[in-house]
């Protein structure tokens, strides 16, 4: 049984792309087939961010517009052949694609991948239409910051409108340090203000901004925000995996920090 | 009054404005005339006509519709009472009627609403759920939220401001009652979560008091005062 998943948070800059990035390599790890779809047309970089620029010779509208096969166009990843990419179209915009043309378009990938990714755009407006179109499955991304969090609450509700049954919740980039001074909200907080389920949280770190620039996802590495990324990707396939003691670390780093006060 | 006619045009058509001294039969002249006058401007129109300033009864009411009909191109397409007692006493009773209605009459709507949605109700509303932020419910009658009222609740919406807003967890953006608006304490989000953590949220409710909206917690009095 393959499942569509949209990656999504209304805001933009919250890590949608680099959710998409690393939870498709993890579950390429866990030896599923995957298929990530950059819809975020005129504004692509999923393949910045996997490293596969440089490999695009067809895109997402190609494909809509059938100019060529979906197989032409997806690209295999660099590490892990079970891996692929589908990217955006770079010179056209959000009304090139339908909402219907991306269900049929993630329909007929469902053939051949376990996993199909989507990779949505910031906003509410048409390409957000269009990437949860085919969606039975989203993952809201957010901040621990009012911002994110109003507008993931606002994106929660398009969700339920548009009857996408399992929504799932992950707190990106949570500041343990800032979380025990009590300046910035708890993922507690923030869950009881989204009120779904939680399917991980990924600490700051600054390890993901290294590994986005290199173009190679972190997820499977020592790197703390790559241990949180692996574990999302296995309760994403239904196992069930506690949460990381984000804290532990948090005090290592302190303990360390005190040293050279 | 120096002119026994006086014309003035309003959102629906036109008044009149009569002197009340003046014998009928003068006024009814002065009436044509003055329409005679401003024949050009009001040319073929269709407008509502009222009347002020004197008591007319219906056979004099026809007669100076007639006299417009006769001697101008303006139709009259009804006339408006303006009769202040009757009018206020229609809307007296109008206003009994709705609030009645939408004061006893109750829907349930269960879930949570959020951010930019928004629920609008003709009766009085109960909500299974949280209102979120950015989310607005609207009612012509009371509100009651079981859960926490976290966004903008409009009670009493077609003016009623007997009405009342009561939650579980009371910590809204906004709340409106009748034409009277309250909001929130200026103050962080991360303030407002750490003080709401101190003490156990309690229901509570909202009503219009002295002209201002109170927030008070739900005791036995407060529903004898609802």
């Amino acid at each position: 049984m393959s499942e569509v998943i949209v990656i999504t948070s209304g805001k933009g800059g919250v890590g949608k792309t680099t959710t998409t990035a690393n939870v498709g390599t993890g579950l390429a790890q866990l030896n599923k087939k995957v298929v990530l779809i950059d819809t975020d047309i005129g504004l692509r970089n999923l393949d910045v961010v996997m490293g596969l620029e440089n490999r695009i010779v067809y895109n997402l509208v190609d494909v809509i517009e059938g100019n060529c096969r979906i197989k032409q166009a997806l690209i295999k990843d660099k590490k892990y052949p079970n891996l692929a990419l589908l990217p955006s179209a770079q010179t056209r915009d959000k009304t090139s694609v339908t909402p219907e043309q991306m269900k049929k378009l993630t329909d007929e990938l469902r053939e051949e991948f376990d996993y199909i990714l989507l990779d949505c755009p910031a906003g509410i407006e048409q390409g957000f239409q269009n990437a949860i179109a085919g969606a039975d499955r989203a993952l809201v991304v957010t901040t621990p910051e009012v911002s994110a969090i109003r507008d993931a609450d606002r994106i929660i509700g398009l969700l339920e409108a548009n009857e996408i049954k399992q929504t799932q919740l992950i707190v990106n980039r949570l500041r343990m340090d800032m979380v025990k001074r009590g300046d910035m909200m708890t993922v507690e907080d923030v869950c009881e203000i989204l009120a779904i389920n939680l399917i991980g949280v990924v600490p700051d770190d600054e390890q993901i901004v290294i590994s986005t620039n290199q173009g190679e996802p972190l997820v499977g590495s020592d790197a703390l925000a790559g241990k949180a990324y692996a574990n999302i990707c296995r309760r994403i396939i239904g196992e069930e995996v506690p949460f990381l003691d984000l804290e532990k670390k948090a005090n290592v780093f302190a303990k360390l920090a005190s040293l050279f006060k | 009054m120096s002119q026994p006619v006086i014309i003035k045009s309003n959102k629906y058509g036109i008044n009149l404005i009569l002197d009340p001294d003046v014998p009928f039969q003068e006024l009814l002249r002065c009436i044509a005339d003055k329409f005679l006058e401003s024949e050009k401007f009001f040319k073929n129109a269709r407008m509502a006509i009222s009347f002020e300033g004197r008591q007319l009864s219906e056979a004099e009411e026809c007669q100076i519709l007639d006299s417009i009909a006769q001697k101008t191109s303006i139709h009259i397409a009804c006339i408006i009472d303006n009769d202040e007692v009757r009018e206020q006493y229609t809307k007296q009773k109008l206003d009994e009627c709705l609030s009645a209605e939408s004061g006893n009459v109750g829907r349930f709507y269960k879930g949570t609403l959020r951010s930019g949605q928004v629920l609008e109700c003709e009766t009085s509303i109960i909500i299974i759920g949280d209102v979120n932020p950015g989310a607005k419910i609207l009612s012509t009658g009371n509100i009651v939220i079981l859960g926490a009222l976290k966004g903008t609740a409009y009670a009493g919406a077609s003016g009623n401001e007997a009405c009342f807003v009561a939650a579980l967890d009371m910590n809204p953006v906004q709340i409106k009652i009748g034409n009277i608006i309250g909001r929130s304490e200026d103050k962080g989000i991360l303030a407002s979560i750490r003080e709401r953590k101190k003490v156990a949220a309690e229901p509570q409710v909202a009503t219009i008091s002295d002209g201002h909206i109170l927030i008070e917690p739900i005791t036995k009095n407060t529903f004898n005062n609802i």
